[in-house]
């Protein structure tokens, strides 16, 4: 989208300008919608769980922003003649199972024949125009919050190559699966400076985004919820390009990387799929809104760190 | 010295055949060919998780990743690295060795091993692999009275595999109901990659 050029009108309240996670337009002075839309190639095997999955994956952004899913359309690509119906029906089973879980309903979609199955939503949510969370406006004193432990990318990788356990690859299913319903749920009764999702970009990088030359945040890495395998995979060696990737775009903006342990810096860098909310909110509150979140059922929650004002960047402890 | 061409293959392939071949050879010294960045840094971590020295080269838009080892150990001496698994979880492999258990009466013998298949679905997602082998493969063939029951643990997830040269020597290799063929190589492997190896007899 770099250098190209989009009309807009002053009813845009986020657009492409800020790296947000969905656009979101004012329809009067109550209602704003959110508009998002992800889809992607299979990342499990059992299509009934990539569909559960896919359709997470793209409710997420809704839940980011502060608001709720209403709506939701299937984008599909499926290779019928190789593939046949019977595993496309359970994914979009799938699918259907989760917006229904949001509260939404899916009202139709478009599918393309194509040699490799894709899958996700294009969703519209509804937030109140002074309500909306957005990644930036993090605030001095602040405390960050995530609320799934991360290593997806990892562990998939370990799920690819054949190595993983039948416990792992159900727990990675149900931890990517799992909406963010919960957690904005808890997180809409507090004061919330600012909220993002984390996913491809890994915690460091959608991090990056919320301090974008603003703020500096302490982040007290063995507080980081990492999910069970994890290290050890990305101790052999089993991790995917986008970690790689990801390092090289924001190592940049990172301090007290010399010396740090190299697995621990991959599995910050690590691409994750339908990951948790990241969110800033008071100091006072922090210790509560862990309470309720493990309440909720999000037992990986955890504080991981503090927002500071007298730097710009990320500070790895 | 091993080499491996990992050249155009997606991640995980590299540290993946880097692996086949530190597991199945021991080399004391090992190059791996790789076509980017990223691999060099897995393949590279990998080599390092076993005890090999590294050192990596640039050729153009190919890299070079060697390996050597250090000391006088010889890696077949170090336990392979065991995945780690979520806790309670291990990985079980049942080699099943005949179609009855024990010895004394083979009617009782083929009832009591009708009854321990079906029993281990109390296993849950810790039964990793069922390998059948000798009188064992005649469980997994179409007229077995736990055919139904094999198939159950192969859908949810269980990997199932008849050794094919017994299969052949019996004249059963057409009567297959489940599962897939193995052979004594790849039996090795599993029964060292598991954590825990069931036998029965």
């Amino acid at each position: 989208m770099h250098g190209l050029d989009f009309p807009t009108d002053e009813n845009v309240l986020v657009g492409k300008g800020t790296a947000d996670d969905a656009g979101v337009y004012r329809v009067s002075d109550e209602l704003a919608l959110i508009q998002t839309v992800d889809f992607f190639t299979p990342i499990v095997d059992d299509p009934y769980d990539f569909g559960r999955v896919a359709a997470a994956n793209a409710l997420s952004d809704v839940y980011a922003m502060g608001g709720v899913p209403k709506t939701a359309m299937n984008i599909v690509a499926w290779p019928v003649e190789t593939m046949g119906l019977e595993p496309l029906k359970a994914m979009l089973a799938g699918g259907a199972e989760k917006v229904r879980e949001a509260g939404a309903v899916l009202l139709g979609g478009h599918s393309v024949e194509d040699e490799e199955p894709k899958y996700g939503l294009s969703v519209t949510g509804y937030v109140h125009p002074q309500k909306i969370w957005k990644n930036q406006g993090l605030r001095e004193g602040d405390r960050l919050i995530l609320t799934k432990g991360i290593g997806t990318g990892i562990l998939n990788t370990a799920i690819k190559g054949g190595l993983a356990s039948q416990a792992e690859v159900k727990m990675v299913t149900e931890t990517m699966a799992t909406l963010n319903a919960a957690a904005a749920e808890v997180v809409r009764a507090f004061d919330v400076s600012a909220c993002t999702d984390v996913t491809g970009f890994g915690l460091l990088g959608h991090l990056g985004e919320m301090v974008e030359g603003k703020c500096r945040v302490e982040l007290e890495t063995a507080a980081v919820p990492i999910l069970a395998g994890t290290y050890d995979y990305a101790a052999m060696g089993l991790v995917p390009v986008g970690a790689h990737r990801n390092r090289d775009f924001r190592q940049w903006m990172v301090k007290g990387l010399a010396g740090f342990d190299p697995i621990l810096r991959d599995i910050l860098f690590d691409p994750q799929t339908s990951g948790g909310l990241l969110f800033g909110c008071r100091a006072g509150d922090a210790a509560e809104v862990v309470a309720r979140l493990h309440d909720a059922g999000l037992e990986d929650s955890a504080v991981i760190g503090t927002v500071c004002s007298d730097d710009a960047g990320i500070t790895l402890c | 010295m091993a080499s491996v061409d990992a050249r155009g293959l997606t991640c995980p392939a590299p540290v993946l055949r880097a692996r086949e071949v530190v597991e199945k050879e021991a080399p004391g010294s090992i190059e791996v060919i790789v076509d980017n960045a990223a691999a060099v840094e897995n393949v590279s971590r990998f080599l390092g998780s076993r005890g090999y020295a590294v050192s990596d080269t640039a050729e153009g838009n190919l890299f070079r990743v060697l390996g050597t080892l250090e000391g006088e150990e010889p890696l077949s001496a170090v336990k392979p690295v065991a995945a780690k698994v979520i806790e309670g979880d291990a990985k079980v492999l049942v080699l099943i060795m005949s179609d009855r258990m024990g010895t004394g009466d083979d009617e009782l013998g083929r009832k009591l091993m009708v009854s321990y298949v079906k029993t281990l679905n109390e296993m849950g997602p810790s039964l990793w692999q069922l390998i059948f082998v000798n009188g064992g493969v005649r469980l997994t063939c179409k007229d077995s009275p736990v055919l139904e029951e094999i198939k159950g643990y192969e859908k949810a997830g269980t990997i199932v595999l008849s050794c094919g040269t017994c299969m052949e020597f019996l004249g059963l290799t057409a009567n297959k109901g489940v599962g897939g063929l193995t052979n004594m190589l790849d039996i090795v492997l599993a029964t060292e990659n598991a954590d825990k190896v069931v036998t029965f007899s």
